[in-house]
């Protein structure tokens, strides 16, 4: 009995403290759309702020990356019972502004973070704001990028001494390593996601291309205008002849094309930066063998990279006062995670916060800095209520050019129903 | 005076008894419903008022074609869905009927068990047994094609096959609605068929089939209703893909809805579907009705 009444003296002391720290943190809610493994290190980071924060808590929630996640925010932003924080891809910020989703970031917010814009890419800031006026704090650039395997490509002309790739400056170099490697009797030369479900893969393939020719998908209010179109088409050629020549896998649903390349049957691999942390634990169980990822070479006339960019927005909340206390536990959430970026940078993701990307401790990082250089040349989606992540365009390289790289449309069919089926959508 | 005071008061009584559900039924179907058709003549987003558009949204998608090849694909697959498995479910609740006991009851588990499955599980099942790479359905595919097809990526599979996963799926509960119209039908009229010297097919025809016809009648209209209304399975598996082989009307309501905020637009969509399903099956009840009749 005397220990049950000192159980519940206890119990009731503990309920006592939690009420009053309660009253005096600032609870931060914040919504992601992180579910993989750097799910995983964003749920360590807040738990080190959460540590560190005594006056200030993050809730964090995990939602569905894609559409469920941006028709959530905006119909619980629009009656006001938004996250106070989330994370927000910038390809977005163009959707997102018609809709009014998102609460400007103010000069004196940033500076309540501890930021500057100078402190970031400047591609990213751009693709962040929207006339001058910045409405997303950018995290990371993410970009697509080749992986190549060293154990394969030993002994060919396409590595040197340092173990570095090398010699491929345009088609032509491509074409030939990859028929290099199917002669040696490699499996699969390029392991690329041409069946990923979400459409992204081909999406970034396809935008990598048609943006190292200087092409653009919507000009102004048009979809592919001028020669634009013979640009597309030529993207969508290069693809479907790989397949055609045998040079990539018919058919590879995303984990599959993970597997071909971390199973050692795989070449060379096109991927998200994002699947650098997957290569380096197989590689350290011993799994995988030596491999490394580079910048996506310039294939064609100039170098261009499909990129996008994580950040940290804040929503419009209608109906309700924004608190000024509350504001600003949000920016010194936001800050702290910029600062320690680095953690983030394990995920494969470029920081976008320049005393990071810049820093030794980054440069030191293998492959990572190797291909941190395509954040000056990241080509972002381009800025139409049509694009960006789980848009139309998405859907339309799922839908369209994916059964072209196949063989069952021809490229230029692909392209001519691609438009037909983006350009309503813009008038 | 007595009476009249009783009768008030059983009506206050039942007033108050179907109230509940009167009250529930009107907020949260007739409310939204009048909002739907409401909307549908604006050209609001998702959230929020709009500006009234007149027909304007209704004009749009009549000149829409992705509407056409939707309303294509949804005849299609209605075909390829509703007399198969009508047909399917029938033979197979003959043979269930003929076992007994603690077997049958076995046996009906069996084939019911897909309808329990969530749509996301039975789609991810069929997706692993048809992956291009690893399915263990093709090898089978292989033998009649030559060569391994992905399935859910091609525009002449991929209905026929989002059919048969359909059907896989929802077929238990029309074996069911059989069952039971079989165990109504009272054995006597088989034993003097049987008596009068009726062989087993004619018993099917003569005895079965026209007292089971008001139950096949509602299993043809419900599919009918369930079948316009293809949405999940084509959202989890092919996307409308390739090249909208597989796009349907749900589907346009989906993107037009949620992916590009076009509250109005949608609404107008939805209300089409609505008016669609209830001519097509009101038509439809109607041939089953003469049919009996005769």
């Amino acid at each position: 009995m005397k220990r049950l009444l000192k159980a519940a003296a206890a119990a009731a002391m503990l309920v006592a403290s939690a009420g009053i720290a309660a009253a005096e943190t600032q609870n931060v809610v914040w919504w992601d759309f992180l579910g993989g493994g750097d799910g995983v290190r964003m749920k360590a980071l807040i738990a080190d702020f959460n540590k560190e924060h005594p006056d200030i808590q993050i809730q964090a929630t995990t939602l569905q990356w894609g559409v469920p996640f941006y028709t959530k925010v905006r119909t619980s932003a629009g009656v006001g019972e938004g996250p106070d924080v989330m994370t927000y891809h910038l390809s977005r910020v163009p959707i997102a502004l018609s809709e009014g989703v998102l609460s400007p970031i103010t000069d004196e917010d940033l500076a309540n973070a501890g930021l500057k814009k100078e402190d970031f890419f400047p591609r990213a800031i751009e693709a962040a704001s929207s006339d001058g006026q910045l409405y997303a704090v950018p995290f990371d650039i993410h970009a697509v990028i080749l992986y190549y395997n060293r154990d394969l490509l030993k002994g060919t002309p396409y590595l040197d001494a340092d173990g570095k790739l090398t010699g491929i400056n345009n088609l032509d170099d491509f074409n030939k390593a990859l028929q290099a490697m199917k002669d040696k009797g490699v499996e699969v030369p390029l392991s690329i996601a041409t069946a990923d479900v979400s459409g992204g893969t081909v999406w970034r393939a396809f935008y990598t291309l048609l943006s190292q020719q200087g092409g653009q998908l919507i000009v102004g209010n048009e979809v592919l205008p001028g020669d634009n179109e013979a640009k597309a088409v030529k993207a969508v050629k290069i693809l479907a002849d790989w397949r055609a020549a045998d040079l990539i896998p018919e058919q590879t649903a995303y984990p599959a094309s993970v597997a071909l390349f971390s199973a050692g049957k795989a070449a060379f691999h096109f991927n998200g930066v994002w699947e650098v942390p997957t290569f380096t634990d197989l590689h350290k169980k011993g799994s995988l063998g030596d491999w490394s990822a580079t910048v996506f070479p310039t294939l064609l006339d100039q170098p261009a990279t499909w990129a996008d960019s994580h950040s940290f927005a804040i929503p419009k909340e209608a109906g309700k006062e924004t608190d000024p206390a509350k504001r600003k536990a949000v920016m010194e959430v936001i800050g702290w995670m910029e600062k320690h970026a680095l953690r983030w940078a394990d995920a494969g993701h470029i920081p976008a916060y320049l005393p990071v990307a810049t820093s030794a401790e980054y440069k030191a990082m293998e492959p990572n800095a190797a291909y941190a250089p395509l954040a000056e040349h990241a080509a972002y989606d381009p800025r139409s209520t049509i694009a960006g992540v789980a848009s139309p365009v998405y859907d339309a390289a799922l839908n369209i050019i994916e059964p072209a790289i196949d063989g069952l449309l021809s490229p230029e069919d692909a392209v001519a129903q691609m438009k037909e089926q983006l350009q309503p959508l813009l008038n | 005076m007595a009476m009249l005071s009783n009768r008030r008061k059983s009506a206050l009584v039942a007033y108050s008894l179907v109230a509940p559900f009167v009250i529930c039924f009107v907020i949260f179907f007739v409310w939204p419903t009048i909002h739907v058709i409401q909307m549908s003549f604006t050209d609001a987003p998702l959230l929020g008022g709009g500006s009234w558009v007149g027909l304007a949204n209704y004009k749009k998608l009549l000149s829409d074609k992705l509407f056409y090849t939707s309303i294509v694909n949804n005849g299609y697959f209605v075909l390829l869905t509703v007399i198969p498995t009508t047909i399917i479910a029938l033979l197979i609740a003959l043979m269930v009927n003929r076992l007994r006991g603690g077997l049958q009851a076995f046996v009906l588990v069996i084939f019911f068990l897909p309808y329990v499955l969530p749509v996301s599980v039975v789609t991810q099942i069929w997706l692993w047994m048809l992956d291009f790479q690893y399915g263990v359905l093709q090898p089978a595919i292989a033998f009649f094609t030559g060569k391994p097809v992905a399935v859910f990526r091609n525009p002449h599979w991929v209905m026929p096959m989002l059919a048969v996963v359909t059907i896989w799926w929802t077929n238990g509960f029309n074996v069911l609605l059989f069952i039971a119209g079989l165990r109504n039908i009272s054995p006597e009229l088989y034993e003097a068929a049987a008596l009068d010297g009726a062989t087993p097919r004619q018993r099917f025809w003569r005895v079965t089939w026209p007292l089971l016809w008001p139950v096949t009648a509602l299993v043809l209209t419900l599919q009918l209703i369930l079948q316009l209304k293809l949405f999940d399975q084509v959202y989890l598996t092919s996307a409308g893909g390739p090249f909208n082989s597989s796009y349907v009307l749900l589907l346009m309501l989906y993107r037009e809805a949620f992916q590009l905020n076009h509250g109005g637009y949608g609404s107008a969509i939805a209300l089409v579907l609505v008016v669609l399903i209830a001519v097509i099956s009101v038509l439809q009840f109607q041939i089953l009705r003469i049919r009996s009749a005769r």
